[in-house]
C-alpha cells in the first residue's frame, strides 16, 4: 500500500501531472490529498486500477462547474482531472456526429462544430462545463423541452473502467441497438460507476433564427393557463420557460419564455402566433434574445443558496406554483426555473440554513404532486441536515448492484452518491 | 430437463389451467418470432394475465433455478423470444390493457401486450401520437418494443423507443417488482430505465410502461423521387442533410424491393433503381419553406420523377409500399432472409456497391429497402429453401453484408436487436473487454443468468442445446405436410 503521505511519489502516478490538493480544489470542505492530471485516456485507466487496488476514494473534476453537487465527500484521496482529455476527435458533418475526449468544454466543441453550421443542443452551466461532465450530471436546461438531456444525444460512449479496461459502448452510427447501452448507464452516474473517456454525440443543423416571446403575468393560474395553450398547441418552441421569483412577502412574479429555433420565416411565424395564443408579451430577437438566455443560464446556474431540481406532471404546474408561493411566505426567496412542457425545474432556496433544509424536506413530504426532489447545490449545513439525493425507491438496490459489478471497492466519488 | 410436474401445477395455481399451454401442436406457435429460420420447442408456455401473475411467475422461477424468456406478439426479428432450453416463455399478449390516459400531462401508461399503433389510436382523437413506429405497429407489442429499442421510419428525427420511455414496472430477474422513472422523467442516478430499454429481455420482465405522447405536427408533406440509380438517390439525401433539413422520414428502395411491393400491395410506384420517400413535419411555414428545397435538391441529383402526396390517402399509399416491403418480398422470392445492419450516412454509396458485388457472387437476390437518413440498411436476400445449400447460402451472405458495416464504422443492428441471430456477431463489433463489462452489468441484475439466456451475449453453447437454422422436416420436403 502506498502511504498517504507517499502519494504524490506513487509510482503510478509518475507521467501524469501530480500535485497536492490546495484551496481551489476543495469541495465541501474537503481538500483532495492529491490532483491528478492524466495525458491520456490508457493513463487515465491506469490509475484507476492502482486506485481501485489500493483502495483510494477518487473523484472526477472536469470543468469544475458542478462538482458541489452530491453530498459531502468522505476523504478524498485523488481527484483526477480529465482536463488534459480535451481532443474534439472527430467531427463527421456530413454524418451529423462528433466524437470528443470528455474534458474538452461544450464551449470548445461548439467552435468546431459551429465551422459547420452544426451544433450540440445542451445548455451549459459556465464556460468551463465540460462533455463529461455533461454527461456524468445529466444536467439540462431550456433546450431540453425540444432536445432531451445529454443522455438523449449520447450515441457512443469509451469508459475507464477500475479494473483499467478501456471499454466502448454504443458507437458512433445515430442508429444502433447493438449490446447493452452503458452510455444511458453512465448518464446521471456522476463518476460513481467508470471514468467517462470520450463520447460520440448525434448533432443537429443550427437554426438560422432565434426569436422568443416573453410575457408576464400576474397569477400563477394564468401563468399555467398560457403554457398549457403553447403546450398543447402544435407550436414547436425549442424551450418552454416558466419563471417565478418571490422573497418573502413581496408579489411574486411570474414569466412565460418561449423560445423558437428555426428558418427564419418560421420563428418569426410561430413566436407570433404563440403571442397570440398567450394573449400578452413582448417578442425578443436578435443579439438582444441570446443575451437573455445567456442571462437566463448565469442566473440559474450560480450557487448562492440552496439549489433543488423538481420534477412533477406537467397538468401540475398551477399547483406547484402555489406550493412554491406558501414556501416564499415562510419569510424567504423562492426562485423556480422551470420547464413546462417537461414538467422540470430548477428551484433556488435562499434563506437561513435551516430554513433551506426544512423546505428541502417541505418539498419531499410533497410526495402526491413532486417527484425526484434532489439537491443540486447546497451549502455543507443543508447537506448535513437533508440528505442531497433523496430517498432513491426501487432504483437503489439495483444501482447499488450495479456499482458492485463496476467498483467493487467502492471508491468512485468518495461516497458523494447517487449510488 | 423437463419442467418439472411441481412446477405446471403451481403455474396452474397461479394463471389458471387455462393459462399453462403445454399441448405439443399449441407450442408450435411459440417455436419462432419473425426470424423462422431459427426453432426451438417450448416445453410449456404461460399466459399471465396481469403483472401480479408475472410477478408470482418470475418469483417461482427464481426460487427452482429455471430460466424464462418473455414473449410479446412474437414479431422479433432476431430471435430474442425464441425459447430456451428447460425454460419456460412467459407470453405477455393477454396484458393488453391501457391503464392510463393523460393528455394535458401528455403521457400513456399500458401494459407490454397493447400493441404500439393502439397507443397512437388511444390518443389520436386528442391530436396526439406515439411516434416511434416500426413497420410492424399494427401488430407489434409496446413491451417488445422496450426491449429492442424499436425505431421505424421515423426515428431520423424523433428517436427510438429509449426517447419516449418515461417510466417502466417490471419484474427482476429475483422476482422483484419495481418502479423505475427514466432520466427523462427526471430520476437522478444511472439511468436504469435507459439500460432495460433495448436489453432484450435479459435483465428483467416489464409488465408497465409509461410513454411520453406528442402532438400531431401541424403539417406533413411527402414526396417520392424516383432515380436511375441508388448512387443518385444517395446524393440527394446527403444534399438534404448539408442544407441543414432534418426530415421525419427518409427511406430508400431499390428495383427489386419496388417491384416486389407493387406485386403485393400496388402503390403504384415508377419504375426506376432506386426511390426515395422523404417526410418533412412539423410547423406549416417552416415545412412550406423547406420542401420546395428538398424537391430541388432531387432534382437536382437527377430525379427522373418527382411525385408529391397531395392527401392523407396518398401519402398513406406511399407508405403502404414502403411498410409492406418486408411481407412483399414473398411475391418474388419463396424465401427471404431480412438483414439489419447499420452505416454511417456517407458510406451508403459505398457499402451498397459492395453489396451489389457480393449479389453477383453469391447467386443470390438482393433486394434493398433502408432508412437513408440514418444509415440503417435492410437488405432482404432472396433464396429458394427447396433448393439444397441456397439457405446456408443466404445466411452466409447476410453475414458478410454486417462485415461490411462494421468496417464502415457502423453496427451489426439499428433495431432488430442482436437475440440469437446475431450473438457471433457480437466479437465483430465489442472487444472481449467491452463485452466484459457488458457481462458484469447483467450479472449484477441477474447473477443466476434465467433472464433470456444465451442471447444477446456471445456464449459457449452447450452441445444439443443449438436452436439452430431452420431445416424443414422430411415430411414437409416430401410435400406430404406444410408448414404455415
Amino acid at each position: 500500500m502506498t502511504s498517504i503521505d507517499a502519494l504524490p511519489q506513487a509510482p503510478f502516478l509518475a507521467g501524469s501531472v501530480v500535485r497536492t490538493g490546495k484551496q481551489a480544489d476543495v469541495i465541501d470542505g474537503i481538500k483532495p490529498r492529491v490532483v491528478v492530471e492524466p495525458r491520456t485516456s490508457e493513463e487515465l485507466a491506469s490509475i484507476l486500477a492502482s486506485a481501485s487496488r489500493e483502495r483510494l476514494t477518487v473523484v472526477f473534476r472536469g470543468g469544475g462547474t458542478r462538482l458541489g453537487w452530491g453530498r459531502i465527500p468522505q476523504p478524498i484521496d485523488l481527484l483526477i482531472s480529465t482536463r488534459a482529455l480535451n481532443r474534439v476527435l472527430a467531427h463527421e458533418h456530413a454524418d451529423l456526429t462528433a466524437t470528443v475526449e470528455a474534458g474538452a468544454t461544450l464551449d470548445e466543441l461548439a467552435g468546431t462544430l459551429g465551422q459547420h453550421r452544426q451544433w450540440l443542443p445542451l445548455d451549459r452551466t459556465g464556460e468551463a462545463a465540460t462533455v463529461g461532465g455533461a454527461i456524468a450530471t445529466n444536467d439540462s436546461g431550456p433546450l431540453r423541452h425540444r432536445f432531451g438531456t445529454p443522455r438523449d444525444l449520447l450515441i457512443g460512449v469509451t469508459l475507464a473502467t477500475t479494473d483499467g479496461r478501456l471499454v466502448k459502448a454504443g458507437g458512433s452510427v445515430v442508429k444502433n441497438v447493438a449490446g447493452y447501452d452503458l452510455g444511458k448507464l453512465v448518464s446521471g452516474s456522476f463518476g460513481t460507476l467508470a471514468a467517462i473517456v470520450s463520447a460520440t454525440f448525434k448533432l443537429l443543423p443550427m437554426p438560422a433564427a432565434w426569436h422568443t416571446l416573453s410575457a408576464a403575468f400576474d397569477t400563477a393560474d394564468d401563468t399555467a393557463r398560457a403554457a398549457a395553450a403553447v403546450n398543447d398547441s402544435q407550436l414547436e418552441p425549442v424551450s418552454l420557460e416558466v419563471r417565478t421569483a418571490r422573497s418573502g412577502r413581496d408579489a411574486a412574479t411570474y414569466r412565460l419564455l418561449v423560445r423558437f429555433g428555426t428558418s427564419p420565416a418560421a420563428a418569426s411565424a410561430q413566436v407570433e402566433q404563440a403571442r397570440a395564443l398567450v394573449g400578452a408579451g413582448e417578442i425578443i430577437e436578435g443579439d438582444a434574445e441570446a443575451s437573455l438566455w445567456r442571462r437566463y443560464q448565469a442566473h440559474t446556474s450560480s450557487s448562492a443558496g440552496t439549489i433543488v431540481t423538481l420534477n412533477w406532471l406537467p397538468a401540475m404546474l398551477a399547483r406547484v406554483l402555489a406550493l412554491l408561493d406558501e414556501i416564499a411566505q415562510t419569510g424567504a426567496s423562492v426562485e423556480l426555473a422551470a420547464r413546462a412542457g417537461i414538467g422540470a425545474g430548477q428551484l433556488r432556496l435562499d434563506g437561513s440554513m435551516d430554513w433551506q433544509a426544512a423546505a428541502v424536506a417541505r418539498l419531499r413530504g410533497q410526495s402526491d404532486l413532486l417527484r425526484h426532489v434532489t439537491i443540486r447545490d447546497a451549502p455543507p449545513a443543508v447537506k448535513q441536515a437533508v440528505d442531497a439525493w433523496g430517498p432513491a425507491g426501487a432504483a437503489a438496490a439495483i444501482g447499488a448492484a450495479v456499482k458492485r459489478a463496476l467498483d467493487p471497492a467502492g471508491i468512485l466519488n468518495a461516497a458523494r452518491g447517487p449510488i | 430437463m423437463p419442467i418439472r410436474e411441481r412446477v405446471v401445477s403451481e403455474l396452474e395455481r397461479i394463471c389458471g389451467p387455462g393459462a399453462v399451454v403445454r399441448e405439443p401442436l399449441q407450442l408450435l406457435t411459440y417455436e419462432c418470432d419473425a426470424l423462422p429460420h431459427m426453432r426451438a420447442t417450448p416445453d410449456l408456455v404461460v399466459l399471465p394475465q396481469s403483472a401480479a401473475e408475472v410477478h408470482q411467475i418470475v418469483r417461482l422461477c427464481a426460487r427452482e433455478g429455471i430460466p424464462f424468456v418473455a414473449r410479446g406478439h412474437g414479431t422479433g426479428l432476431s430471435g430474442g423470444a425464441l425459447p430456451v432450453p428447460g425454460g419456460i416463455v412467459i407470453g405477455l399478449a393477454r396484458l393488453n390493457r391501457v391503464l392510463e390516459i393523460d393528455i394535458p400531462s401528455r403521457r400513456v401508461t399500458v401494459e407490454p401486450g397493447v400493441t404500439n399503433l393502439d397507443i397512437t389510436k388511444h390518443v389520436a382523437p386528442y391530436g396526439y401520437y406515439y411516434a416511434p413506429d416500426p413497420s410492424s405497429q399494427q401488430v407489434c407489442s409496446i413491451g417488445g418494443n422496450v426491449a429492442e429499442n424499436s425505431g421505424g421510419a421515423h426515428c431520423l428525427k424523433y428517436g427510438f423507443t429509449v426517447h419516449h420511455v418515461l417510466a417502466l414496472e417490471a419484474v427482476m430477474a429475483d422476482g422483484e417488482i419495481v418502479h423505475l422513472d427514466s432520466a427523462i422523467a427526471g430520476a437522478p442516478g444511472p439511468d436504469l430505465v435507459g439500460l432495460i430499454v433495448g436489453s432484450e429481455g435479459t435483465l428483467a420482465v416489464v409488465t408497465r410502461v409509461t410513454v411520453r405522447i406528442l402532438r400531431k405536427p401541424e403539417r406533413v408533406r411527402t414526396l417520392l423521387a424516383a432515380f436511375d440509380s441508388i448512387g443518385a438517390a444517395g446524393t440527394a439525401v446527403s444534399e438534404i442533410i448539408a442544407a441543414g433539413i432534418v426530415p421525419a422520414a427518409v427511406e430508400m428502395m431499390d428495383a427489386l424491393a419496388i417491384e416486389a411491393a407493387e406485386a403485393a400491395v400496388h402503390p403504384n410506384f415508377p419504375a426506376a433503381d432506386a426511390v426515395l420517400i422523404v417526410e418533412l413535419d412539423g410547423n406549416a411555414a417552416e415545412v412550406e419553406e423547406l420542401f420546395p428545397v428538398v424537391e430541388a435538391v432531387c432534382r437536382r441529383a437527377g430525379a427522373t420523377s418527382i411525385e408529391i402526396a397531395r392527401d392523407d390517402a396518398q401519402r398513406a399509399r406511399i407508405w403502404r409500399g414502403r411498410k409492406a416491403a418486408f411481407a412483399a418480398m414473398g411475391r418474388v422470392s419463396p424465401n427471404y432472409y431480412v438483414q439489419d445492419g447499420v452505416v454511417p450516412r456517407t458510406k451508403l454509396p459505398e457499402v451498397l456497391e459492395r453489396i451489389r458485388r457480393l449479389e453477383a457472387r453469391c447467386g443470390l437476390r438482393i433486394a434493398n429497402v433502408f432508412h437513408a437518413g440514418d444509415g440503417n440498411l435492410h437488405p432482404l436476400i432472396c433464396y429458394d429453401g427447396k433448393v439444397p445449400g441456397q439457405a446456408d447460402r443466404a445466411v452466409e451472405a447476410a453475414g458478410e453484408i454486417l462485415t461490411y458495416c462494421v468496417e464502415a464504422g457502423g453496427s451489426i443492428t439499428g433495431e432488430h436487436g442482436v437475440g440469437l441471430d446475431k450473438v457471433d456477431f457480437m466479437s465483430r463489433m465489442f472487444t472481449e473487454d467491452d463485452l466484459e463489462v457488458m457481462r458484469r452489468v447483467r450479472d449484477a441484475i441477474d447473477p443466476r443468468r434465467l433472464c433470456n439466456p444465451g442471447k444477446l451475449f456471445p456464449t459457449p453453447r452447450l452441445c444439443g442445446e443449438v436452436p439452430g437454422p431452420y431445416r424443414e422436416h422430411p415430411i414437409e420436403k416430401a410435400g406430404l405436410a406444410e408448414r404455415f
